[in-house]
């Protein structure tokens, strides 16, 4: 973050892919990028963290294992709670997204790292892949009846006619809002913390200012905790969303 | 013997019993931690929760928006109306992303859909 800052400070520099193996299939840019690599780097701590904190399987949990335990727990009670005991069997499905997403925010975090969650192509895959599996799931559950989804309940035939295009929008927006508020929430995090990382630069070459150069450092302390809560809500808010769509796609109809 | 197995009975029912009575006290103990989290969860950090609330809503209202006019765009191309499709859609689009904002904001709605927990 505010080690993109060198010469002169561009809060934007974090985000640019570079193309660590250049790489194409039939034409299509297949490359290996830094985001490629921080995603996998993601993945392996999910599975590290998973693997290795349970391998030992204690019944008085150690340190790493009672957080794989209060993961697991957290994210079943989150299903369990918005998708009913149905959703259940997208348990493995949410546990993954709320992981990996969790984890690539978090790794974000750490200095000279890469957040591949502030790619708006990213979060939009993973949304697509929510949408696509609430309305597959939908029309295999219920076939048709799934589009009532669309048409409120109690509704007069006049209004209806403004209403279902309305709601078709509406659910077409959700993918839309669902990867773009992921997106956003990094990207504005990672962008103030480089902006006050830029602040601490400026001063520092400004002569007789330097003597404020730690005020921007202190915000950049208070920021940091604050964009530890936003990693770990914002995967939250995007199980929890998933599962809300899920319940849509097991109970349609309002 | 039947008297032992009288006891075991008791045993049993007592045993019973407790059971019942520690699961209710985990139940309420459940409750109440529950109650405890969603009363911290919250007044978090002024300027964070501001700052995620506001790209939630605004994320939900662009969404809308720049979905119908995708669909009344592509619309007009196909049946060469331009540019009124566009215009019915883009009003569509907005009215749904009021919609969106409002379901957000709406407090708690007493429909037991789960829709409720959209604005977090």
């Amino acid at each position: 973050m505010n080690g993109e800052v060198e010469s002169k400070p561009n809060p934007i520099e974090q985000f640019e892919l570079h193309r660590l193996f250049p790489f194409e299939v039939s034409g299509f840019d297949a490359s290996f990028t830094n985001a490629s690599l921080f995603m996998l780097l993601a993945a392996l701590g999910v599975v590290l963290l998973m693997v290795v904190a349970t391998s030992s399987k204690a019944i008085v949990p150690g340190r790493m294992q009672a957080v794989a335990e209060m993961l697991y727990e957290f994210v079943a009670n989150t299903v369990r709670q918005t998708a009913g005991k149905e959703g259940m069997k997208f348990f493995p499905f949410i546990f993954s997204l709320f992981s990996f997403i969790l984890i690539s925010n978090l790794i974000g975090l750490v200095p000279y790292s890469f957040s591949p969650t502030a790619q708006i192509v990213v979060t939009f895959a993973f949304a697509a892949v929510v949408i696509s599996l609430v309305v597959l799931y939908g029309l295999y559950r219920h076939g048709l009846r799934f589009l009532n989804l669309f048409v409120p309940h109690g509704v007069p035939l006049p209004v209806l006619v403004v209403l279902v295009p309305i709601e078709i929008i509406s659910f077409l927006s959700r993918p839309i809002s669902l990867s773009v508020r992921l997106f956003a929430n990094i990207l504005a995090g990672h962008i103030t913390l480089a902006v006050f990382g830029g602040f601490v630069m400026l001063l520092l070459s400004a002569g007789a200012w330097a003597v404020l150069a730690p005020i921007p450092i202190l915000a950049i302390v208070a920021l940091y905790a604050l964009e530890l809560l936003v990693a770990f809500l914002q995967a939250f808010v995007f199980s929890v969303l998933t599962c809300v769509y899920l319940n849509d796609a097991i109970h349609p109809g309002h | 013997m039947s008297q032992n197995g009288d006891e075991a009975g008791d045993d049993e029912a007592a045993l019973r019993a407790r059971l019942e009575k520690l699961d209710a006290a985990l139940r309420a103990r459940d409750e109440e931690r529950r109650a405890e989290d969603a009363a911290a969860g919250e007044p978090k950090a002024g300027v964070g929760r501001a700052l995620s609330v506001g790209l939630n809503v605004f994320s939900e209202f662009v969404g809308a928006v720049v979905v119908g006019a995708l669909i009344g765009w592509q619309a007009d191309r196909w049946f060469g109306t331009t540019p009124w499709l566009l215009i019915a859609f883009l009003g569509l689009g907005v009215a749904a992303g009021f919609w969106n904002v409002y379901r957000v904001a709406a407090p708690k709605p007493p429909a037991a859909g789960a829709d409720g927990d959209e604005g977090r």
